[in-house]
């Protein structure tokens, strides 16, 4: 460590109590012990990432010193001398009894229900009996350097704040769309299916303030769980490692944890829960994640389990790249002077194509808020542009949807459908309002912004889930995928209006079901490629990824490559119906058994892409955070008792 | 760039306005915290914490301390008196007056009939001692019964035989504050961190200040097995012969501490010869632990400047129960560590008050550490009470675990239950069934109606809990602690020593022997019977108010005495409860009498604690955030043993022994040896309708952690739901 030591002044205990026993904040109990107060004698310039200790330099100073954190609105500033600090907690791995007495301090303090915790103990075991050893791990929020739920965030629910480095959230801004739990990698923040919304740790700086380290540290029985100024070591301890076994990889957040762990462990720890990964001690010592088979090898479909909590987000997704895809084939396509659609641009349903590309969207984008634990605060969905992807996938499909019906609006004149009715309604013909020619140039103009922000959408959809903490979709393919199934499905929902209406002008359908066919094959062989190479990237991975792929080949293995083979079959369908003329009625016939294919296998794979997600987090234990528990207690009822502590899913 | 807000969020906290802090001691074990529980304006319970100034916790407390302020309000508390007239019937409310008035006339119709003997009384650890105490004069002075005990046979009754026949007297003679002079600690099946988590925080704080050795007996690979510097994984019930066997060695090398066995001992010659047939050679066959350890750990402990010995159920509940608690007590006597800092055999309680009804209840004797067979002890009670000794019986009756056979065979008809659930703690569940169906009348007093055993109660005494009372607890160190009411009893129930006071209105002696209207008063009456020359059991220097400025006083503690420091240790001087002062050598032989593993049953079944758990759940169940953690039952069960049986993680099994069956989940971890499964006693309809429960010969306590299952495969579906349904919390 190159960063230099700075001396603090001590400080005389007794004074600092004094203090503290005045204090509205936390009120400390009469002759507290000492292992209950913060005892940080000296301070680092910086942290090991070379990052400021000190939050009020780390922000060049712009902040005051002694700002209130305005705890329940109180205006009291701590004594704490050392609240501009970042603060971290120490965990003595070796040292942790597994006894839950830190889970339950916060419970209490936080009054929180059986079915949420701030902070958890989970473990991992290996050896063999006698020579066994389990490893309890006791984690709650990290208070990152680089909170990536703070960036997440849609809604702007989060601060970092200069007291403590703590960062916390505001359950009465959350939204609830979970998304910080997606990105966090220590499933700290909890979202709380029965309210609805999301809260985390809180780092109890109400004690903090009076110089009390936190709840579950003071109520350690195992002398494992400390607390301090970051990269401080407490007394009678020597090491201050990033990583234990089960620990994420640090580099995602830089979380402030610091750890001990002297004891010598078995190569391999297992986890208990039923999550299929465990660790193997690679040659530095530390412990990497490998796959652990679990669930043996054998094929099952298990379809049921396919429909999730996710399923809006299926929905949403396939919906809006549906959508976008539509309207870019048929707007660009006629720009473009491919003749079939600039022929189709020119008809009657043009329009109602527009309409169902708007009305796909506008439903998916409803789909998408139902999934939100508190729906009506949806609006607050663009809150945090800055940082949140979610907030710029939502920016741009809604871009994109005033700019369709912009577009749409300035089409309508043109359309021969709507001069009619325009005319019976008004008894007048629609130019003497308006000469449709003179909205060519805003149609085209609006059907331009309309593809960049459609494009720019789906960008940061794909940018949602390239997510470090979720490795089995943090792959290229999201973006094939999303593309890929924006070209196919959005060629599909073309040719629901293309083809009747070739059919109905009597016009040849050969060159447009070749041009569709071509299209649909393009858009599934985009996908393909990039699930193939997902599929080799996660086969040859060691991590929660390729654990994901192993539930995806084994649990849902024939689910799996019934998804594969319609793709395939799509593709192979796609190249037969362009490269040869099967003539008008089999080219139909053989256009619709794609199309479903293909909607069938987009379904499909995309429930599989939310359904096998194994994130990153802690390993759990027996029952608590233990993922194959709680599906059961959900399955045989026991849920339905609140003390189980597995909330019913509610729907 | 992350803190340049302008704006910065609220922060909301739960705040807890507390106007006032009152003192309790912790109702789950007997590690005796002590806890404030705090109340707001209206009076209404917001938190609780550790009392940071009492000198056993500290300020800590463990997961079930914590919560335990969830438990006053938590659901299947009883509100209300309930009766009916045939156990096919439901339940009807009924008033105090009803309730009593038909238990008094059934329990005197029963005992006209049949006898005096033939009415039960079957209490408890976990009531407050002044409740022991009046419990102990109604049942001995009034209703007059010899068939009384407490649930305290099935958990400490082998550490009192022990320390009985050893010292001549019960009492633990160490302290918590042991673990900062030791130079070697020894823990007899004892999981502190899972057990007694705050006693194994002073463990674990002594040794971070000055690192001695510890040695962890036990089969599983606890996490105390896991710290220790030494971890003998012993085969079952044969902790005797591994003792021995380093007695052998002690006294083959001459390690022992010749001076203080002349001087304070009695038996050694015996012992000698007795162990002389422990040979480590030998020894190491049925102990499973090899001679060369049983030498090294021998040598160690003999020769540390001072050494201490733990233990619990490993040692209690099993059928040499006491003969291991003497033995224990040999190996610290023949060292020369009793009585000294550093230097004890200190047993390590269950609940939190079994020092209470050992000491105060009449269970065993009468109050005081009083004995039955002692006639000037019975006319000192009778003289104090205002009774005829001749009402008292010569000897003591049937303990718990023979008053059930005696009901199976029609000696007993009557039995009341005071805060116990035997249908779901004793051995050999099915069995226990059948003598409930024989019982004409039942009387169940308990916090909970939903209390399993309830099933066969005729009439129901809903009893107010914790701190809806008031009055004391004694710990595992000899530590009375006080627990004030901090809040009104739910509902219609009452404290159990209203309940006792008013049945005793119903006897005719009730009428004679004064009751005092307040426990309070009944600590004066016990204050009073501790006076006494030479006794240990002395309370009489302590008031409330000077123990809860003491934050808990261990006795002995005499009058007059003003220091508000108790007795740390017993024994210091070398004097011990025995007629010639003299502390007893206790020469054990080992008997093989378990239930072992064979062809047609593979598996040791061995039960014990989780932390988040206590007893049979009908508190900590319905607290999810402790419930949470195992919400169902489940063994654990070694995965090569799992592998060659085809039983998969998380998945259900049928447990069958030769007394019944049980539904578990299978947790496969190398925590167990390859022949045993490990299951957690707490739950109803597992464990003990599995166990034999065999009888230990001197304390009648059964040995639930040895008999032998099979493992039956089962449908995954149907084993769910029937796991579900047994489930009411």
């Amino acid at each position: 460590m190159n960063s230099e030591v700075k001396e603090l002044t001590a400080k005389p205990e007794m004074i600092e109590i004094q203090q503290a026993d005045g204090s509205t904040l936390w009120e400390v109990r009469t002759q507290e012990q000492p292992y209950a107060f913060l005892s940080d004698k000296a301070i680092l310039d910086t942290n090991r990432y070379g990052q400021k200790i000190d939050l009020l330099d780390l922000t060049g100073g712009q902040l005051p010193k002694e700002r209130p954190l305005f705890i329940n609105d109180n205006p009291e500033v701590g004594c704490n001398p050392n609240r501009n600090k970042q603060h971290a907690f120490f965990f003595t791995a070796d040292n942790c009894i597994g006894c839950h007495a830190c889970e339950s301090a916060c419970a209490e303090k936080n009054e929180t229900p059986a079915h949420l915790a701030f902070r958890s103990v989970g473990y991992v075991e290996g050896g063999s009996y006698p020579d066994y050893q389990r490893l309890n791990i006791s984690m709650a929020c990290n208070h990152c350097d680089d909170p990536v739920c703070l960036k997440g965030c849609p809604t702007r629910a989060y601060t970092k704040h200069a007291e403590y480095g703590a960062v916390l959230q505001d359950p009465d801004t959350c939204f609830g769309c979970g998304y910080c739990t997606w990105v966090c990698p220590y499933n700290a923040p909890q979202l709380d299916p029965v309210e609805g919304q999301v809260s985390k740790c809180n780092m109890c700086v109400d004690r903090l303030e009076v110089g009390l380290k936190p709840a579950c540290v003071s109520a350690c029985v195992g002398n494992a769980l400390d607390f301090g100024v970051v990269e401080n070591i407490p007394e009678n301890r020597e090491q201050a490692k990033i990583s234990i076994p089960g620990f994420p990889d640090p580099s995602i957040t830089r979380p402030n944890i610091r750890f001990q762990q002297t004891r010598e462990l078995p190569e391999e720890m297992k986890r208990t829960d039923s999550a299929p990964v465990k660790y193997h001690k690679a040659a530095d010592g530390n412990y990497k994640p490998v796959v652990d088979r679990k669930q043996g090898t054998s094929r099952a479909w298990n379809l049921t389990r396919l429909s999730s909590r996710e399923n809006p987000l299926v929905l949403f997704t396939l919906m809006s790249q549906a959508a976008i895809g539509a309207f870019a084939i048929a707007f660009f396509g006629a720009q473009a002077g491919i003749p079939a659609l600039q022929w189709f641009g020119g008809q009657t349903l043009y329009v109602p194509l527009l309409a169902l590309s708007l009305g796909l969207v506008a439903l998916g984008l409803y789909l998408s808020t139902t999934h939100l634990g508190k729906p009506l605060r949806f609006f607050r969905g663009f809150n945090n542009l800055r940082h949140s992807p979610v907030c710029r996938e939502g920016l741009g499909i809604a871009l994109f949807m005033a700019f369709l019906g912009l577009h749409l609006l300035c089409k309508l004149p043109a359309n021969a459908l709507f001069a009619s009715l325009w005319q019976s309604l008004f008894g007048m013909p629609v130019s003497e309002l308006i000469q449709p020619d003179t909205l060519a140039t805003p149609a085209a103009t609006f059907g331009y912004l309309a593809i960049v922000s459609g494009a720019v959408g789906l960008y940061y959809m794909n940018r949602c889930y390239r997510i470090p903490a979720r490795p089995f979709w943090n792959h290229w393919q999201v973006a094939t995928s999303f593309y890929g199934n924006a070209l196919s499905l959005g060629t599909i929902a073309l040719g629901v209006l293309l083809l009747p209406t070739l059919l109905l002008t009597g016009l040849d359908s050969a060159p447009a079901t070749r041009l569709l066919a071509a299209l649909i094959a393009a858009g599934a062989a985009i996908e393909a490629i990039g699930l193939w190479c997902h599929n080799l990237d996660m086969t040859a991975a060691e991590h929660e990824g390729a654990a994901s792929h192993y539930v995806q080949r084994t649990t849902f293995g024939n689910s799996y490559w019934l998804r594969n083979g319609l793709l395939g079959l799509g593709i192979l369908s796609g190249v037969g119906l362009t490269a040869f003329d099967m003539g008008p009625t089999v080219g139909l016939i053989g256009l619709t058994m794609l199309a479903l294919a293909l909607v069938a296998s987009s379904l499909m794979g995309r429930a599989l892409f939310y359904v096998l997600v194994i994130p990153t987090t802690m390993p759990g234990a027996f029952f608590w955070r233990n993922k194959g528990f709680e599906q059961h207690a959900r399955d045989i009822g026991l849920a339905d008792m609140p003390q189980v502590g597995v909330a019913p899913l509610r729907h | 760039m992350l803190f340049g807000r302008k704006k910065r969020k609220p922060i909301l906290i739960p705040a807890k306005k507390v106007k006032e802090w009152k003192y309790t001691t912790c109702n789950y074990c007997s590690t005796g915290c002590a806890i404030e529980i705090g109340l707001d304006d209206d009076g209404k319970i917001v938190t609780s914490r550790g009392h940071a100034r009492a000198d056993v916790n500290r300020g800590k407390l463990c997961i079930k301390g914590i919560l335990e302020h969830d438990l006053f309000h938590s659901p299947g508390r009883g509100s209300q008196p309930l009766m009916r007239a045939t156990k096919q019937e439901k339940f009807q409310p009924a008033s105090w007056d009803q309730a009593l008035d038909t238990s008094a006339a059934k329990i005197r119709e029963i005992q006209e009939k049949y006898g005096r003997d033939s009415f039960a009384v079957v209490s408890t650890g976990q009531l407050l001692t002044e409740e022991f105490y009046t419990l102990g004069k109604l049942v001995r002075g009034c209703i007059g019964t010899n068939n009384y005990d407490g649930n305290t046979t099935l958990c400490m009754a082998s550490a009192v035989s022990g320390y009985k026949r050893s010292f001549g007297s019960d009492g633990p003679p160490g302290c918590y504050d042991d673990f900062e002079h030791t130079e070697c600690l020894m823990a007899f099946g004892s999981n502190l961190p899972e057990q007694h988590p705050i006693i194994y925080w002073r463990l674990k704080e002594a040794r971070e200040k000055r690192h001695f050795p510890m040695i962890v007996i036990d089969p599983r690979v606890t996490m105390l097995a896991q710290f220790a510097d030494i971890h003998l994984p012993i085969t079952p019930g044969t902790d005797c012969v591994l003792i021995n066997a380093m007695l052998y060695v002690m006294f083959d090398e001459g390690l022992q501490d010749q001076a203080y066995i002349d001087a304070h001992t009695n038996g050694f010659e015996e012992l000698k010869v007795t162990v002389a047939d422990y040979d480590p050679i030998q020894a190491q066959h049925i102990c499973g632990i090899d001679e060369d350890m049983i030498r090294h750990v021998a040598r160690l402990y003999a020769k540390a400047g001072c050494a201490m010995s733990i233990w619990t159920m490993g040692i209690n509940q099993s059928t040499h129960g006491s003969d291991g608690v003497a033995n224990i007590n040999n190996l610290n006597l023949v060292t020369g560590n009793i009585g000294k800092p550093g230097g004890t055999s200190l047993s390590i309680t269950g609940q939190c008050n079994a020092m209470g009804t050992r000491e105060w209840s009449s269970c065993s004797g009468l109050p005081g550490y009083r004995a039955l067979k002692n006639t000037r002890h019975r006319q000192e009670i009778a003289n104090f009470w205002g009774v005829d000794e001749s009402f008292f019986p010569e000897k003591r009756g049937l303990t718990q675990t023979d008053i059930f056979p005696a009901i199976e065979s029609g000696e007993i008809r009557g039995l009341w239950l005071v805060a116990t659930n035997p249908l779901t703690s004793m051995a050999n569940q099915p069995r226990i069934r059948k003598m409930f169906e024989k019982l004409d009348f039942l009387i169940v007093q308990d916090v909970y109606e939903d209390v399993e055993t309830n099933e066969y109660a005729d009439v129901f005494l809903p009893a107010a809990v914790w701190a809806e009372k008031e009055g004391c607890h004694t710990n595992t160190e000899r530590r009375v602690n006080l627990t004030r009411n901090v809040i009104a009893p739910y509902g219609d129930s009452k404290p159990d020593f209203w309940i006792f006071n008013q049945m005793a209105k119903r006897f005719e002696n009730g009428n004679k022997i004064y009751f005092p209207e307040t426990p309070e008063g009944a600590f004066e009456e016990m204050k009073h019977l501790s006076i006494g020359a030479g006794r240990t059991l002395d309370i009489s220097g302590m008031s409330y108010d000077k123990i809860e400025q003491a934050k808990g006083i261990q006795w002995p503690y005499s009058q007059g005495d003003d220091s508000l420091k108790g007795s740390p240790r017993l024994y210091t001087d070398g004097q011990y409860q025995t007629p010639d002062g003299r502390t007893n050598l206790i020469s054990v032989k080992f008997r093989d009498n378990n239930e072992k593993p064979d062809e047609k049953y593979p598996f040791w079944c061995n039960s014990g604690r989780v932390v988040e758990h206590f007893h049979t759940r009908t508190r900590t169940g319905k607290i999810g955030n402790c419930n949470k953690f195992s919400p169902t039952p489940y063994m654990e069960i070694n995965p090569d043993a799992a592998e060659a049986l085809g039983v998969e993680h998380q998945t259900y099994v049928r447990l069958v022994s030769r007394r019944g069956d049980a539904v578990v989940l299978a947790q496969l971890t190398h925590r167990v040896p390859r022949d045993m499964v490990f299951i957690p006693f707490h739950f109803h309809d597992c464990v003990n309708r599995l166990t034999l429960g065999l009888l230990d010969p001197y304390s009648r306590q059964p040995a639930f952690k040895q008999c032998a299952v099979r493992i039956e495969q089962v449908d995954q579906v149907e084993a769910a739901q029937l796991n579900l349904e047994r489930r009411s919390f």
